[in-house]
């Protein structure tokens, strides 16, 4: 296990100095730089591992508290079960699943075009001072805290949306243009990443041909970034269904069935920060613990999407 | 000298500055004084932290650490974690709590005030009526004698003291319609209803403003004398529990949160009613 000594050192020189040979080898590498590479190596090692230790932590402390639920709700009426009654011991999750299928799919209805024509602008069509002007105002809109999203959605959004239908204007609508606005940022940098990996030659090509520049961009760009973008999307999917503070504010929180764009409801993250000021042990804290593992599992798929995807993307062009 | 070993040395001495900064603030904070631990409701939480600060400034040696938590939450810490000198709670104790051998202090009175929007027509609801509005039976205003427009009911979130309090005055066992908006705090509550016309909701009545508009329930409104009668409906008191002896420190900073200082100045100003009604409110 002694890597580092080995690429300094000549190659003449043995892979393992045996301790004889230790002054000829000084001369070469001190063993004060040696200790010091093999530390650092260590470091580095020991930092990247954290990640892989915080993944594994996390899931198995969610997992573990979410198991009783298996004896203590019943796994059918957990992830079937319509009603949720905390006072009644009801524990189903199928409105926060549908709640947070319909916020995070219209957000994306609404976002990611949004979030795609902006990316092509940016890479395709946008002069020097253009660029300038919108990718830091893009990248700007990554860096705004998702309470500040959250009370724009409250104080602004929330009574637009009451006032043209009506109520208070908490829902899914009202969720749907936070939201979109949040994923903007996420979806159109790596979009444009993936556009702007794709060599010139293929464009120059285009023109050649005399393809305009609209011609270009639908006919050779897009399909070309296609699995780059569809990646992009994905990931932006999983930050609008991993969004809690925002929608917490404006989805309205209550624990019904879809019923209306203008109609409260409720998400598994929104339900779940709502329940935990104040869940006490027992069935009521595992099911929170089991949306928990339910979110996870489902972030996991996304990511799982996002590398198979990228896999056969190698094979299409860089090649 | 070369620049490695000043680059060493820097670094030296950097370190050196932080572990004495880390020095001094641990010294800062080991320094000779008694904590008091007041955790619980964060309807007291307002009260507590203002006795808190101006009781430490008289104090110097002891320190008053408050946190809201949740009435359930406060009544745990005293009672069974023993991790908080006071609880502090919205609600009476209610079944195993009631075991724990605590000591109830009453230090404030709170009534919960049913608000509605100020274009609403509507000035007084029976207490049924009411129940039957949250529970999704009533669900336009004409069918209470207001205007046509459709009720939007606007709710607590279940960890809130308040909707404990609003169940247990009103609701009983009646389920809460469940298409009702979920706001996790009063000032949104307020908030909403002010800008929602056909919008109902409750909230402490301290915390009324002209923006919305308190109904009287069975014909009784919810004013100052009322409230600490406890002839208004949805009464309520907020409370202080200890065990059966509680510090010396901490048994002063209740005598000082009972004081005239407390009871007429942080207690009226976060919207409550002082323990001890003068002949001179309204």
């Amino acid at each position: 296990m002694t890597p580092s000594v080995t690429l300094r050192t000549p190659d003449k020189a043995p892979t393992a100095v045996p301790q004889q040979h230790k002054k000829a080898e000084l001369t070469l590498v001190s063993r004060s730089t040696q200790i010091k590479e093999r530390a650092l190596s260590l470091l580095f090692f020991l930092c990247a591992i954290v990640a892989v230790l915080g993944v594994v932590l996390i899931f198995a402390f969610v997992a573990v508290r979410a198991v009783p639920l298996f004896k203590q709700i019943g796994f059918l009426n957990f992830i079937a079960g319509t009603k949720w009654s905390v006072a009644n011991s009801q524990f189903g999750v199928v409105p926060f699943i549908v709640g947070s299928v319909v916020v995070t799919a219209g957000a994306l209805a609404i976002g990611a075009p949004l979030a795609i024509l902006t990316a092509l602008f940016l890479s395709e069509i946008a002069g020097p001072r253009a660029r300038a002007v919108i990718r830091p105002a893009v990248e700007l809109l990554a860096g705004i805290p998702s309470v500040v999203y959250g009370f724009f959605g409250v104080t602004v959004v929330a009574p637009l949306v009451g006032r043209m239908f009506g109520g208070a204007g908490f829902g899914p609508l009202t969720a749907w243009i936070v939201l979109s606005i949040m994923i903007v940022p996420t979806i159109s940098m790596l979009s444009e990443d993936a556009l702007d990996s794709i060599p010139m030659g293929i464009r120059e090509a285009s023109f050649a041909m005399g393809a305009t520049q609209w011609q270009t961009i639908y006919k050779v760009v897009l399909p070309a970034a296609k699995i780059g973008i569809i990646d992009a999307t994905i990931l932006g999917m999983g930050r609008a269904i991993g969004e809690t503070m925002a929608v917490l504010m404006i989805v309205g929180n209550a624990p019904q069935m879809f019923a209306g764009l203008t109609k409260p409801i409720a998400t598994l993250t929104s339900q779940i920060v709502l329940g935990m000021s104040y869940a006490t042990p027992g069935a009521f804290q595992t099911a929170l613990f089991g949306m928990a593992a339910l979110l996870f599992i489902i972030s996991m798929g996304l990511v799982l999407t996002v590398r198979i995807l990228s896999r056969g993307k190698r094979g299409t062009y860089d090649a | 000298m070369p620049r490695a070993q000043l680059k060493r040395r820097v670094l030296l001495a950097s370190l050196l500055c932080m572990l004495l900064l880390a020095s001094l603030i641990l010294s800062a904070c080991s320094k000779d004084t008694t904590d008091v631990v007041v955790s619980g409701s964060t309807t007291v939480e307002p009260i507590a932290e203002v006795a808190g600060e101006d009781y430490g400034k008289a104090h110097p040696n002891v320190s008053i650490l408050v946190s809201g938590l949740g009435s359930s939450a406060g009544i745990e810490a005293v009672g069974v974690t023993k991790t908080a000198d006071i609880g502090t709670s919205s609600r009476e104790l209610k079944g195993s709590e009631l075991k724990l051998g605590l000591k109830v202090i009453p230090i404030a009175h709170d009534g919960i005030a049913v608000v509605v929007n100020p274009a609403n027509t509507v000035r007084n609801l029976s207490m049924s009526d009411l129940r039957a509005i949250f529970a999704g039976k009533i669900t336009n205003w004409k069918e209470v004698g207001g205007p046509d427009e459709p009720i939007t009911l606007v709710n607590r979130d279940e960890s809130s003291g308040t909707r404990d309090a609003f169940t247990s005055f009103v609701m009983g066992d009646t389920p809460f319609e469940i298409n009702a908006v979920v706001l996790p705090g009063t000032g949104q509550v307020r908030e909403v209803i002010r800008r929602t016309k056909g919008a109902i909701g409750y909230i402490s009545e301290g915390f009324v403003k002209g923006d919305v508009r308190a109904l009287s329930i069975n014909g009784i409104t919810p004013s100052a004398a009322n409230i600490s009668s406890e002839k208004y409906p949805l009464s309520r008191s907020l409370y202080f529990l200890t065990r059966a002896d509680p510090s010396p420190e901490a048994q002063d900073y209740i005598n000082y949160v009972l004081s005239d200082a407390i009871q007429e100045g942080a207690v009226r100003d976060a919207g409550y009613l002082p323990i001890k009604i003068k002949s001179g409110d309204k």
